[in-house]
């Protein structure tokens, strides 16, 4: 339970979605090593995002209003970071960065989040502009109700998560005891930066899933609060969207244990599996929330931030940036709102929650958030965002336990935007709709005080609260030092807005003069919050309607496949928007996400650190149980990389890495500060109505990332994962590596040496020795073993795949050596230079590739025995000698009349076709035969005459099932009469042509040769 | 030279180059702006690199410059020179290439075509400057990379330039530049969509781009249809390419012709002996020699001697094939002196004469072999006649046994 375990993931659904996520993914990603000492040092998989992030890279050019607060969210280990307090002032400074800008964070930020690390991340992005606003705040933090019945669930309501159903991704917020310890688990997933208050809206194409885990050891804490509301302006840009419907979303944490609890019920995934993934993995984020423009009226709530973004793609260039699937939508607004720590009230009893569906339990806190979506323009947007914390949300797709991250679809996501959640739902009747998904909240550590919280993109109406409401609220926060106060603030800001909701002055009163209330006395506040948020809970008014989220997300689902692996995730995450609800009736599950919050609370009874997790199911009615299957695959496929790069990331830990990770990030931050810098101008220069210069900077800023983010993969250090074998075993199947290489099932040199005598000696057919061959070769490669004997075997193999016509795996061995011949080592070269250039002869028509070969070729290997008969060859088909071309046949040394034989058919009919065309009357079979080599002719003339009839007998055969006309003469020999055989000749289909046009794929045909 | 550089001066010079800048833009003098761009070609960019370099707060300078907004673009410009200056190029191209991106959004903002010049020289400097930055990388052992990368940025700019206004006629250019790089990297079948894009779009008439684009152009796709022994195509871009050059560029015409012999020759078109000379191509001499004598010993020699030369630069094997006209000219030749004894016999020629012909020649081919040959050239029709396999004799026709090619190629 502790901070190792969480994970968390984070899908974005949308590109938007995704974005957020990236944002928040980006703090995570590897390059990410906190630069700053003070600050946890994140690891963070940018090669995941990257991966995963194919091609598809929408930009969305964004303004984002950050706001953040910098109060008391500390990364760090159980400290809190003074760097906080610098930052602190909430509400404060709306920053406008762009993403790349993070680093202007900087300024505030006290996590040290690299901005370099985003670059990676973003390296795939490209942004257009982005450029933050500040809003003043409409945002209602509902205080985070938490009941604290034995479950602390409590509901939120996410930022509006995007119809589309991309679903959102979680921020994870986590809290991490001290040190980071890298979870072996950790693979592919990404941190989310919990703290990370500038969520951005992307659209990241392809990006799908993002996980992010965070090992709790470094990260005392993250707030991470994303909240994107997105509201694309441009719906039509979406293609798939067509029903945007405003979702609403609640997310009920749990703690961790009733998360599991949860995920066992509902969901599909073994409990077990995810126990270990919970444990494996632990990502604590407690995100301070911080509502940018945020009044609070509670001054408690210390680090409430909400982000408000505006992405505002041009949709021609969105578009173009991405494959065309997603068209830029605008988005107004989106909001991330760091909730504030929720609190104080939670006992953790961690008393596993179950929420069933349909339960009208009060013991459901709810956050809510209430977020009327709308589609309206961005000019206002109005976000409630229940400050609560979010945790990280873990998704296992499938059994898969591993946190998994969700992908979303960028088309979801604008449709997510339009979703917006209500406010006031209550968690009874998100589950009477639906299956609420649970949340888990986790527990915070003893020390730390913030929640993190993720908050769900929450997409509020624009005009649900007012403006100067926005303003208050933030006002209120400014004046909160830290995290306790934070959240008393924002209770008591619950407070005074429910109060003022249900006497229908909301609207009318002026918040603008409205004085503050006076700070509350955390502890108090922390008492009172939990029956506070229990009122709110109860009523609920949003309700959705899962069919029409439902539908709408899925719509753009099947477009989504083709970009990615992704793809899965983003099924995955499309309920998203459901938070509670998990099941709409009539669905399928396709998925099921888990995800898994984790809030730290402040100092309070709760000493545990607990991740909440959400987990939903998912179920898709609309047919596309294509997409399971899929997914099911993809799924498989991301363990295994998981698997991978966890056990990367547990060798990132050794000290060397982290230097270089450190290195790496200084690089990302030089590139950062300037840059941010000149956002922050533009952003502040160009009000809102600017987009064109603003997305013009975003895409710079993209291209930079695109830069980094290159970089950063290639800094990953493969080097790192070198290991040792210690097997001693010579016979070894090969089987492809789906993990880190395991030094107990590799052998070590001396051993390899032995399998390859074994398999020169051996007697077995070439798919036995193929198989060993490769697994030798894989043996050597995860050792690093470039000498002599990898020659050897790559030599060995490429030898036995010419005798067989093993193509494929002789191109791969070819390359190889041309390689290890490049560093010098020893070996047959002259032997595969001819081989080579007999391949490129034989197998391209490409007169290119065959001048370089040849002039590659040194004067030395010229006068090669092997390389010259190569060269003849080559004279010879160039001119179409085919007398010379057989007769180099009869001599060639090696193998080269293997390669040859590839030739050989055709050369035989350019012959036939040639001789009938220039000869008359007839040519006598004999000579033919003799000319072009068939088969006992061989053996020269010498021979006995039988042979020579085999030979004539032989070529009788070819001539006829080449359409030859043959004729006799008086002595009863055969002669072809070419007159008549000129129009008669044809090429016959191959015997064993197969459907897809390489022969030496069909496997009876090649077992059959190879078996021998 | 400007070994000691006061600050003064130091000063005045990064704001006289500031100056320029901005009387370029606010006037939309595209020459100028050019000029500011070419690091590695103009030397009075080098005395800016030493002022900066004396001068180290220059974006100081640049802030409070009229400039100030397009510090995108001169702050990388800035540190290009002074990497440049310093002979660090890779640092240089890093730089130059933000300058790029920069430059190229701005570009896109502008309505008009005036800046496209300066676009121009971008495209080539971050060409070059790739060039070198590779070499660079090359010697200490990197994989040099900027050259592909300066490729893609070039591909943006070409999708910048390729719309429907005034801007279209840089596309040529840039597509010339990215040929450059094509080849130079070996990855010509890259050409091939921008080439596509070129002939097809109706936004482009190709009469319309600048004469020495499409010079250029024409030289690349003559090249690249060489490779693919598409010898009519060949000899009608290079041809464009060669009465289109210019007269004074003497290096241009070499160049082309270079190419243009060899596909000449093989449609059986031989040039004068002066115009070798004059180009100082006098590695063809040899084969045009061979050609006119049927000398087959001549032409392989010829082939080999300058082996390296032809395989580089890849019409080794349009050469080698000039074998069979070879061949041809040799039977031709002693169908003539036949002629001369005995008309009446003169189209019937023993195999064996040719092989001892070949033998004079110090060609060692056997009947067999020679028996071939014959075939082939029969086949391919620069012989007309039969080959009798029973009593080892060529049956000339009667009529034009030896066709000319007139500038066909060799049916294959």
């Amino acid at each position: 339970m502790n901070q190792g375990e969480t994970d968390q993931t984070i899908t974005t659904l949308d590109t938007k979605s995704a974005e957020q996520h990236q944002i928040v993914d980006q703090v995570h990603t590897s390059s990410y090593y906190p630069p700053n000492p003070a600050v946890v040092s994140w690891s963070t998989h940018g090669e995941n995002h990257i991966l995963r992030e194919n091609g598809t890279l929408s930009n969305p050019s964004y303004l984002h209003d950050q706001r953040v607060e910098p109060s008391s969210r500390n990364v760090r280990d159980g400290m809190n970071v003074s760097s906080i307090a610098s930052t602190s002032n909430s509400g404060v400074a709306n920053v406008a960065q762009s993403y790349s800008s993070y680093a202007t964070y900087p300024n505030t930020d006290p996590y040290g989040y690299n901005s370099s690390g985003y670059a990676g991340y973003y390296s795939g992005y490209q942004q257009q502009s982005n450029q933050y606003q500040p809003q003043s705040n409409q945002y209602q933090q509902q205080s985070n109700q938490y009941q604290q019945q034995s479950n602390q669930s409590y509901p939120q309501p996410v930022g509006a998560y995007p119809n589309t159903g991309a679903p959102y991704q979680p921020l994870s917020s986590f809290q991490n005891t001290g040190s980071y310890t890298g979870p072996a688990s950790y693979s592919s997933t990404y941190y989310n930066p919990g703290d990370y208050q500038t969520s951005g809206s992307y659209t990241s194409g392809t990006y799908g899933a993002q996980t992010n885990l965070w090992h709790g050891g470094q990260y005392a804490e993250y707030n991470s609060n994303q909240y994107a509301s997105y509201k694309p302006e441009t719906n039509a840009a979406y293609s798939s969207t067509a029903a945007i419907g405003t979702s609403q979303y609640q997310q009920h944490y749990k703690q961790w244990s009733d998360y599991y609890n949860q995920s066992q019920t509902e969901v599909s995934c073994a409990p077990g599996t995810e126990n270990l993934s919970v444990s494996s993995a632990s990502n604590l984020s407690s995100v301070p929330s911080a509502i940018s423009a945020y009044s609070a009226s509670n001054s408690q709530l210390p680090a409430p931030y909400t982000l408000s973004w505006r992405p505002e793609s041009s949709s021609s260039e969105s578009t173009s940036l991405q494959t065309g699937i997603v068209s830029g939508s605008i988005h107004e607004g989106y909001w991330k709102q760091g909730t504030p720590a929720l609190q104080d009230n939670y006992s953790n009893s961690q008393p596993p929650h179950v929420q069933k569906p349909l339960d009208a339990n009060p013991t459901y806190g709810s956050f809510q958030n209430q977020q009327q979506s709308t589609f309206s323009h961005g000019s206002s947007t109005l976000y409630l965002v229940s400050p609560s914390s979010f945790q990280t949300i873990s998704q296992p797709l499938d059994s898969r336990r591993v946190n998994k991250p969700i992908p979303t679809n960028p088309r979801i996501a604008s449709n997510l935007a339009l979703g917006v959640p209500k406010p006031d739902k209550d968690s009874t009747t998100a589950s009477t709709d639906s299956k609420p998904a649970y949340v888990s909240v986790s527990m915070p550590k003893p020390n730390e005080k913030e929640l993190s919280h993720d908050a769900a993109d929450s997409v509020l109406k624009p005009g649900v609260f007012p403006n100067s409401l926005r303003g208050y609220v933030e006002r209120a926060f400014a004046r909160c030092k830290d995290d306790m106060q934070k959240a008393a603030c924002q209770i008591k800001m619950k407070e005074v807005i429910t109060r003022a909701t249900a006497e229908g002055t909301l609207y009318t009163r002026d918040w603008d003069t409205e004085p503050l209330f006076p700070l509350p006395d955390a502890n108090a506040v922390n008492k009172e919050g939990g029956q506070f948020l229990a009122s709110i809970s109860s009523s609920p008014k949003n309700k959705r309607s899962p069919s029409r989220r439902a539908k709408s997300r899925w719509e753009p689902i099947p477009e989504e496949k083709v970009d990615e692996k992704s793809t899965n995730l983003s099924y995955g995450t499309v309920k998203y928007g459901g938070w509670n609800k998990q099941f709409s009736a009539g669905k399928t599950e396709n998925k099921e996400n888990t995800f898994s919050t984790k809030f730290s609370f402040p100092e309070q009874k709760i000493q545990n650190n607990n991740a909440t997790r959400l987990a939903k199911r998912q179920r898709l009615s609309n047919g596309l149980n294509a997409a399971d299957g899929e997914t099911s695959s993809d799924s498989d496929k991301e363990q295994s990389l998981t698997a991978y790069y966890s056990a990367a990331v547990a060798l990132a830990d050794s000290l060397e890495e982290k230097k270089r990770r450190e290195n790496r990030s200084k690089r990302f931050d030089k590139g950062r500060g300037s840059r941010s810098d000149n956002n922050q101008l533009k952003a502040k220069k160009m009000g809102a109505s600017n987009f064109y210069a603003k997305r013009a900077s975003a895409v710079v800023v993209g291209k930079n990332f695109e830069e980094k983010g290159s970089r950063a993969v290639e800094d990953i250090d493969w080097d790192a994962l070198t290991v040792k074998g210690t097997c001693q075993e010579i016979e070894k199947h090969y089987l492809r590596l789906t993990s880190a290489p395991d030094p107990a099932t590799v052998r070590p040199e001396e051993v390899l040496e032995k399998a390859l005598l074994m398999v020169q000696n051996s007697q077995k057919n070439y798919l036995y020795k193929c198989d060993q061959l490769k697994s030798i070769r894989q043996d050597l490669t995860v050792q690093h073993i470039r000498n002599e004997l990898t020659v050897k075997v790559y030599e060995t193999h490429a030898r036995l795949a010419i005798e067989v016509g093993d193509l494929p795996e002789y191109n791969q061995c070819q390359s190889q050596l041309r390689t290890l011949y490049l560093e010098g080592i020893k070996g047959c070269h002259m032997e595969f230079a001819a081989y080579n250039l007999l391949c490129v002869l034989l197998h391209s028509s490409n007169n290119r590739d065959l001048l370089s070969a040849m002039s590659r070729l040194s004067a030395e290997a010229k006068k090669d025995e092997a390389v010259k008969h190569a060269l003849s060859v080559r004279a010879a088909m160039t001119s179409g000698n085919y007398v010379m071309f057989f007769r180099l046949y009869k001599t060639a040394p090696n193998l080269n009349s293997y390669l040859m034989d590839l030739y050989a058919e055709k050369m035989r009919y350019a012959a036939i076709r040639c001789m009938s065309r220039s000869y008359r009357p007839t040519v006598p079979v004999s000579y033919i035969a003799q000319i072009l080599g068939f088969a006992n002719l061989l053996l020269t003339t010498e021979e006995s005459d039988e042979k020579d009839v085999d030979g004539v007998e032989e070529c009788v055969e070819w001539l006829k099932a080449h359409g030859g006309c043959l004729t006799s003469d008086n002595s009863g020999e055969m002669l072809l009469d070419t007159k008549a055989s000129a129009s008669s000749l044809y090429m016959p289909e191959p015997e064993d042509a197969v459907a897809h046009g390489d022969a030496s794929l069909a496997v009876n045909d090649f077992l059959t040769r190879s078996l021998v | 030279m400007a070994a000691y550089m006061s600050m003064g001066e130091a000063h005045r010079r990064i704001t006289e180059y500031l100056n320029r800048f901005y009387d370029a833009v606010s006037s939309q003098d595209g020459k100028s702006l050019s000029r500011l761009f070419s690091i590695s070609s103009d030397s009075s960019l080098q005395f800016l690199a030493d002022a900066l370099n004396t001068f180290q707060d220059a974006n100081r300078i640049i802030r409070q410059s009229e400039s100030s907004q397009y510090a995108d673009i001169i702050v990388p410009v800035f540190r290009a020179l002074q990497s440049y200056r310093l002979r660090n190029l890779v640092e240089s191209y890093l730089a130059f290439e933000k300058v790029a991106n920069a430059f190229v959004q701005e570009f896109r903002n502008w309505e008009s075509a005036w800046a496209l010049e300066a676009l121009c020289v971008i495209a080539y400097e971050i060409r070059i400057l790739a060039e070198r930055a590779d070499k660079e990388l090359a010697s200490i052992g990197k994989s040099p990379e900027k050259l592909k990368g300066a490729g893609s940025f070039l591909m943006k700019v070409f999708g910048v330039l390729a719309g429907k206004g005034p801007k279209r006629v840089g596309a040529l250019y840039v597509t010339c530049q990215l040929f450059k790089i094509y080849f130079k990297l070996g990855t010509v079948h890259l050409c091939r969509s921008v080439i596509r894009s070129i002939e097809t779009a109706r936004i482009f008439d190709f009469e319309e781009f600048p004469a020495r684009d499409k010079v250029t152009y024409m030289y690349y796709t003559g090249r690249l249809e060489v490779y693919n022994e598409n010898f009519p195509a060949a000899d009608h871009k290079l041809s464009y390419a060669l009465t289109h050059c210019s007269p004074l560029k003497e290096a241009n015409i070499r160049m082309i012709l270079k190419y243009l012999i060899p596909v000449r020759l093989s449609i059986g078109i031989l040039p004068w002996n002066s115009l070798l000379d004059k180009f100082n191509l006098t590695e063809y001499n040899n084969v045009v020699l061979a050609l006119k004598r049927g000398d087959l010993r001549l032409l392989r020699h010829a082939l080999e001697e300058h082996e390296d030369r032809f395989l580089r630069s890849g019409v080794y094997l349009v050469l080698e094939k000039l074998e069979l006209q070879v061949y041809q000219r040799l039977i031709k030749k002693i169908y003539l002196i036949q002629k001369q004894k005995d008309p009446n016999k003169a189209h019937q020629i023993k195999l064996d004469v040719i092989v001892k012909a070949l033998k004079w020649l110090e060609m060692d081919m056997d009947v067999d072999e020679v028996e071939c040959i014959v075939s082939i050239l029969i086949y391919k029709n620069l012989m007309k006649g039969y080959f009798a396999h029973k009593s080892k004799v060529v049956v000339l026709s009667k009529q034009d046994p030896f066709p000319r090619l007139n500038g066909k190629p060799v049916t294959s």
